[in-house]
C-alpha cells in the first residue's frame, strides 16, 4: 500500500483549482494531437466501436448472434447459449476481466483508460466531431468567448445535433443487445416501440451524450472507482507516463539554434503543449497524478516539439519509476516485466481461463426449458379429460443429431400426448409442443407440481429433468 | 447540490447494476408475486421497475450516509 503515498509525494500541491469536488471546473479545451499513440487510440476507437455497433446485426444459425435475451432469460453469444443456471460462467468472465485489468495495470499502467475505456472512446469521438465543427483549441476558445450570434448558434446547434444523433444511435444499439435489434429497428415505422425500450434508448443515449459531451474528464476524476485504486496495482517497475525532469529541467524558452547547455537550460522549452493536449488538464511535469488517464497525448505532443527543436524524442515517455531514478537504463525496462506480482496475476488469470474453457466444454449437451402456454391454462379434451399444453424448448448443443424419450411424473395418471422419440438436429434449438391429459375426477383444483424427464436414447448419461406445473380447474 | 446528487446517485447506480444482475439471474420475474397476485407485466417492465426500485433503495442508503457525514460543525452552524 505504499503506492498511493508515492503519488502524493510526486504530485506537490497541485496548483490547479478544483480543490473541492465539482465546484470550480475550468472547461478544458484539449488541443488536437497526432502521433504514434494518437494513431493507436484511433485504431482502438474504430475497432471497439465496430464491434459494439455491428455485433447485434450479425446472424448466427438464423438468430441474432449476440443477444442477451432477457425475456426468454438466455444469453446467446454466437454458438454458445447461456442460461441463468450458467451464471457461474458470467462470474468467471468478470473475474477474468478483473485480473486482466490488474495485469495490464501492473505492467503498463492505465492502458485501459487511455485506449479502450468507453469513457475515453466516446469522448474521443465526441471531441472529433467538436473539432470538425468548431475547430481546434484556439478557435473553440474564441467561439466560446464570442458573443452569441447566428454563427455561434449555428455551430453549437450542429454540434449538439450530431452528438445527440450519435448518442441515440448508441442507445439504440445498446438496447439492441437485449431486444432483437431487427424487431427494434422495425418498430420505428410505424412507431410501435415499447415504452420501456424507448425509455432505455433515451436513458443510455442521454448518459452517452452527458458523459462524452459534457462530463468528460470529470467522470475519470470523480466517478471512476478504478481511477481511485489503480495505484494499488502500481509498483516501481510499472510503465507510466513520465516527464524526465533530469533531462528537461530547468525549463525555459530559447532560440532554436541555441545550445541548451550553454544557456543553462534543460530540454523542456516550456511551450506548454503537453498541458494543452491533456484531456484531463494536468501538467505531467508535476509528476504522476491520479488524474492522468495514461492517454499518452502529452508524449505525442512533446515528441513533435522535440522534433522541431532537433532534440531527441522522449522527454515525456513511457518509463518506470525505477528507470527514471536511474536504477536501470530505459532499455532494460523489458527485463523487469517479469516479477512476482506479474507472475501471480498471470498465474491466476491462466487458471481461471482454463477453468472457464474446461467448464464450457463439459457443459451438458442437452438443455430443456418448459414454457407454459400462459394464455390457456386448462382445456377440455376428449373423453372428459382435461388438457394442459406446454412447449418444450430442446437445445441440443451437440454437433450431432440426437433422439430423446420424454416422460412425466408428479401426478399419477398423466398421459403424454407427443410423438416419440423426438429427434433434434445438431446444435439447434427446437420447440416441441406437448400436451398432458388427465381425468380430473378427484383432483384438487389448483396447480400441481410435475416433472418432465428427458432421456437421450443413445447415451444413458445425457438426461434432464425439468419442473413445471399442471393446472386443474 | 449537484455534488450531492452525484455522490448519492452515482455509487448507488453502480450497486444497482450488480444487484439487478444477481437478483434477476437467480429469480425469474415470472415467478414474482405482487400483493399476492402473479405479476402479469412484460418481462422488460419487471426488469425496468426492479432496476428503479433497487436504485431508490440504494440511493436512500447513500443519501443517509451523506447526511450522517456532516461534521459537528456543519450541524451546529445550521441550528
Ligand atoms: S511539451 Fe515538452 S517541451 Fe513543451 S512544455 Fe511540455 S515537456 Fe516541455
Ligand atoms: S498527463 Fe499526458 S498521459 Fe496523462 S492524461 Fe494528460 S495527456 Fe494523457
Amino acid at each position: 500500500m505504499r503506492a498511493p503515498e508515492r503519488i502524493a509525494e510526486l504530485a506537490p500541491a497541485s496548483d490547479e483549482i478544483e480543490t473541492s469536488l465539482y465546484e470550480v471546473r475550468k472547461k478544458i479545451y484539449a488541443r488536437a494531437v497526432s502521433g504514434l499513440f494518437a494513431r493507436w487510440r484511433i485504431a482502438l476507437v474504430i475497432i471497439t466501436q465496430l464491434v459494439f455497433y455491428c455485433s447485434p446485426w450479425l446472424i448466427w444459425n438464423d438468430r441474432q448472434a449476440v443477444l442477451f435475451d432477457l425475456v426468454s432469460r438466455k444469453f446467446f453469444i454466437f454458438g454458445l447459449v447461456f442460461w441463468p443456471q450458467d451464471f457461474i460462467f458470467l462470474t468467471a468472465l468478470l473475474i477474468i476481466s478483473a485480473y486482466s485489468l490488474f495485469l495490464f495495470t501492473t505492467v503498463a499502467g492505465r492502458l485501459w483508460c487511455g485506449y479502450a475505456c468507453p469513457q475515453t472512446v466516446y469522448t474521443e469521438m465526441f471531441m472529433w466531431i467538436e473539432r470538425k465543427i468548431e475547430g481546434d483549441r484556439l478557435q473553440r476558445m474564441r467561439l466560446d468567448q464570442s458573443s452569441f450570434g447566428a454563427r455561434k448558434f449555428g455551430l453549437k446547434a450542429l454540434k449538439h445535433g450530431i452528438w445527440i444523433a450519435v448518442a441515440l444511435w448508441t442507445g439504440f444499439t445498446f438496447v439492441g443487445y437485449f431486444t432483437p435489434i431487427k424487431t427494434l429497428a422495425a418498430s420505428f415505422s410505424p412507431w410501435v416501440l415499447g415504452p420501456w425500450e424507448t425509455f432505455w434508448i433515451f436513458f443510455y443515449g442521454f448518459a452517452t451524450y452527458g458523459n462524452a459531451g459534457w462530463m468528460r474528464e470529470q467522470v475519470c476524476k470523480y466517478m471512476c472507482p478504478y481511477a481511485r485504486f489503480q495505484s494499488v496495482m502500481f509498483d516501481p517497475d510499472t510503465l507510466v507516463i513520465t516527464y524526465d525532469a533530469k533531462r528537461g529541467d530547468p525549463r525555459g524558452a530559447r532560440g532554436r539554434k541555441a545550445d541548451p547547455k550553454s544557456v543553462g537550460l534543460g530540454d523542456c522549452v516550456d511551450c506548454n503543449i503537453c498541458v494543452q493536449v491533456c484531456p484531463t488538464g494536468i501538467d505531467i511535469r508535476n509528476g504522476l497524478q491520479y488524474e492522468c488517464i495514461g492517454c499518452a497525448a502529452c508524449i505525442d505532443g512533446c515528441d513533435q516539439v522535440m522534433d522541431k527543436m532537433g532534440y531527441a524524442r522522449g522527454l515525456i515517455r513511457y518509463s518506470t519509476e525505477n528507470a527514471v531514478k536511474g536504477k536501470y537504463p530505459d532499455q532494460e525496462i523489458s527485463k523487469h516485466v517479469v516479477r512476482p506480482r506479474v507472475l501471480i496475476y498471470t498465474g491466476l488469470l491462466v487458471l481461471v481461463i482454463m477453468a472457464f474453457i474446461g467448464g464450457l466444454m463439459l457443459r451438458s449437451p442437452l438443455k430443456v426449458d418448459v414454457i407454459r402456454d400462459r394464455g390457456a391454462l386448462v382445456r377440455d379434451a376428449a373423453g372428459g379429460q382435461i388438457e394442459n399444453v406446454y412447449r418444450l424448448q430442446f437445445i441440443n448443443t451437440d454437433e450431432h443429431a440426437h433422439r430423446y424419450e420424454l416422460s412425466v411424473s408428479g401426478l399419477p395418471g398423466l398421459e403424454l400426448v407427443v410423438k416419440q422419440p423426438l429427434e433434434i438436429p445438431p446444435a439447434t434449438t427446437q420447440m416441441v409442443p406437448v400436451a398432458l391429459h388427465i381425468d380430473p375426477t378427484g383432483l384438487a383444483s389448483g396447480s400441481h407440481p410435475i416433472v418432465f424427464h428427458i432421456q437421450e436414447v443413445d447415451r444413458p448419461g445425457v438426461r434432464a429433468d425439468e419442473k413445471s406445473r399442471f393446472f386443474v380447474r | 447540490m449537484g455534488k450531492w446528487l452525484m455522490l448519492i446517485l452515482w455509487p448507488s447506480f453502480i450497486v444497482v447494476c450488480i444487484a439487478e444482475g444477481v437478483f434477476f439471474t437467480l429469480i425469474d420475474p415470472q415467478e414474482l408475486y405482487l400483493l399476492g397476485e402473479p405479476i402479469h407485466w412484460s418481462a422488460t417492465a419487471v426488469y425496468s421497475v426492479g432496476f428503479f426500485l433497487f436504485w431508490a433503495v440504494a440511493a436512500a442508503s447513500s443519501a443517509f450516509t451523506c447526511f450522517l457525514q456532516r461534521t459537528a460543525g456543519d450541524v451546529n452552524r445550521q441550528s
